[in-house]
């Protein structure tokens, strides 16, 4: 059982999960729990879509996105006076030094495959 | 004409030339030489005619001293000249033996000495020893004084035609001579224009081209395999440049092959690169699933159907893994053994329907519209062969229009067999990647926009449809979308019923 108390609708967490294979949409919401609100997009155009309407606490985001980018996606949401300070988690299977060098603007970045602990942590840092 | 046999040409002409220059030099040199010949003979001539003179005077003079005194001492001068007188006569008349007039009249002062001499005189002079009386005859003193005066004047006669003679002789000397060396002139100037045009020709049609020759090869050593030359100069120069054109032509295919082999090595390189690239992708993704479910499950507790539910996906995600595998070993099997084909009548209408419904309940962004023109429609293929390539082509359709949209798929007859087209609106190939969309783990710009795949399906289907003996295509306008096309005939040879058939992998 998940020790963690489920919130109500009202405190809960809103957290945009944006993943093209559904599989890893789901695990990302197996990992974090039932302790969140989720919003699912399965393309970076549908992702700035949905933060732009739900205005999400926190967007977990995969790099390699069919259309829009994971990159690309981050980029508009830096310059985007609403969402620039939206927390960013990226999920991506490059090495650490293709992240920093590549991914500006992102608050944490999780390897792929990741272990269900690191994305943990990086959430409930982010949503402290 | 050969080169070499021009150059002949041009020295014989050169040595003629010259030749006739040496001959005119000689012929006037020769004819200088003859002039003073004939002057000096003249000379001869004209002093041998004064010598016979003074004889005839002597004998004269000697005779009338005799006349008068009777005194034998005055004989003595006649007698030195009347033995001289035979000798000279006959060394003048040798002496102008070679000019007719001047022998006649030679001859004539000859005849003319010697009667008078010898007659006229030898014989007086013992009648008067015997009778000095005679001398006062005055007919003796006429008669010598007719001799002497006619021998006197053939004597003038004799120099002054000797003299003409001489002065015509020298006149026509000189012209020769004038003649000759006008000749030798103009024969050494036509050697010396000979010899400077041989000069400019021989820098024409042999320096020239032999210069662009050798700056060709410069340029050729300097990586310039395209370069010609112009076909230039005669003979042996233009084989040169040719053999030069030829040389950089084979130079040039070597190049080229060498560029070709380098190229094809860089694509297998680019091909093993993309592999790694396309396993660490394809397989990181399902890896991700089924290492994080697993991890999860270990780690938390959960009730019986969620944790069902989870090793469900993590099951699907492990037979993806699975079946990348089995692609990535279905073209290795393709590539070495060729296509295993078990081929059957197929109802197309039935298994496109099939496939649509899958593809279209996959992605609820697109429509996915069939069209069968006419049905029943039938072919004799694999069956699954034939589901896996309109998998392929319908998976490409759907994956490369990420906004979504209209599937099309299209099946009619065509030229006695089937045409199956799937069109899509989505991005369309660029023209620069088409020529290289069949080739194994090509994917164009795809693994740069996150578009998932092995770079597989097409070359997989193929050498699937080809195994058939049909053909496969494409038409595509980047932007606007892309139509892939396949024709299958109706009825194979070598595919009967339910027979198995292995097709060659190049095959038809």
């Amino acid at each position: 059982m998940d020790e963690r108390q489920p919130a109500s609708e009202l405190d809960a967490a809103t957290i945009l999960v944006c993943d093209d294979d559904p599989s890893l949409r789901e695990l990302v919401r197996a990992v974090l729990g039932s302790g969140y609100r989720f919003v699912e997009a399965a393309d970076g155009a549908e992702a700035l879509q949905l933060a732009r309407e739900l205005h999400p606490d926190l967007i977990v985001l995969d790099v390699m996105l069919p259309g829009l980018s994971g990159i690309e996606v981050l980029e508009a949401i830096r310059t985007d006076a609403e969402l620039h300070d939206l927390k960013v988690v990226v999920i991506t299977a490059w090495s650490h030094a293709e992240m920093e060098a590549q991914v500006a603007g992102a608050d944490r970045f999780v390897s792929k495959p990741f272990d269900p602990d690191d994305l943990n942590h990086a959430v409930e840092e982010l949503l402290a | 004409m050969t080169l070499a046999r021009r150059m002949w040409l041009a020295s014989a002409a050169l040595a003629l030339l010259v030749g006739a220059a040496f001959t005119a030099l000689i012929l006037a040199v020769s004819a200088q030489r003859e002039a003073t010949d004939r002057e000096s003979r003249s000379k001869d001539v004209t002093a041998a005619s004064l010598e016979l003179e003074k004889l005839v005077s002597d004998v004269e003079s000697g005779f009338l001293g005799f006349t008068v005194t009777h005194d034998e001492d005055f004989l003595v001068p006649y007698r030195n000249a009347r033995r001289q007188l035979r000798p000279q006569l006959t060394r003048l008349q040798a002496l102008v033996a070679e000019e007719e007039a001047q022998r006649q009249r030679a001859r004539r002062i000859a005849g003319l000495a010697d009667e008078y001499v010898n007659y006229f005189v030898a014989l007086l002079i013992p009648n008067l020893r015997e009778e000095p009386g005679i001398a006062d005859d005055e007919s003796v003193a006429l008669t010598n004084k007719n001799y002497t005066d006619d021998l006197r004047a053939l004597f003038r006669q004799f120099r002054t035609a000797e003299d003409r003679l001489a002065a015509r002789a020298a006149r026509d000397a000189e012209e020769r001579t004038d003649l000759a060396v006008l000749v030798g002139a103009l024969a050494v100037g036509a050697s010396m224009a000979l010899i400077c045009l041989f000069g400019i020709v021989l820098a024409r049609s042999i320096g020239r081209p032999i210069r662009a020759v050798a700056e060709g090869a410069g340029r050729l050593a300097g990586g310039e395999f395209s370069l010609r030359l112009p076909a230039a100069g005669p003979g042996e120069v233009g084989e040169l440049t040719r053999s030069f054109n030829e040389m950089a032509e084979r130079l040039d295919a070597s190049h080229a092959e060498l560029e070709q082999q380098n190229e094809e090595l860089r694509e297998s390189e680019r091909m093993k690169t993309e592999l790694v690239n396309i396993v660490s992708h394809e397989l990181r993704t399902p890896l991700a699933s089924v290492l994080g479910f697993t991890a999860l499950l270990l780690k938390r507790e959960f009730d019986p159907a969620t944790r069902r539910h989870y090793l469900g996906i993590v099951d699907a995600q492990a037979r993806r893994l699975a079946a990348l595998l089995e692609d990535f070993l279905d073209v290795q099997r393709i590539e070495h053994e060729g296509v295993e084909l078990a081929a059957e009548r197929v109802d197309v209408a039935g298994l496109l329907d099939e496939q649509a419904q899958l593809y279209a309940a996959q992605s609820p962004k697109h429509r996915v519209e069939l069209t069968v023109e006419e049905r029943p429609l039938t072919v004799r293929a694999d069956p699954n062969r034939l589901a896996q390539v309109v998998g392929n082509l319908l998976s490409n359709a759907i994956k490369y229009s990420p906004e979504g949209g209209r599937v099309e798929v299209v099946a009619g007859r065509s030229n006695g067999g089937v045409r199956i087209a799937v069109r899509d609106e989505g991005l369309g190939i660029p023209e620069d990647q088409q020529g290289r969309i069949f080739t194994k783990f090509f994917r164009g710009d795809a693994g740069a926009t996150g578009i998932t795949g092995t770079g597989l399906g097409l070359a997989v289907s193929r050498q699937i449809v080809e195994a058939h003996g049909g053909r496969i295509g494409f038409d595509s306008d980047p932007g606007t979308g892309s139509t892939f096309w396949l024709e299958l005939p109706n009825a194979t040879k070598r595919a009967q019923d339910g027979e198995s058939t292995t097709m060659a992998k190049e095959g038809g």
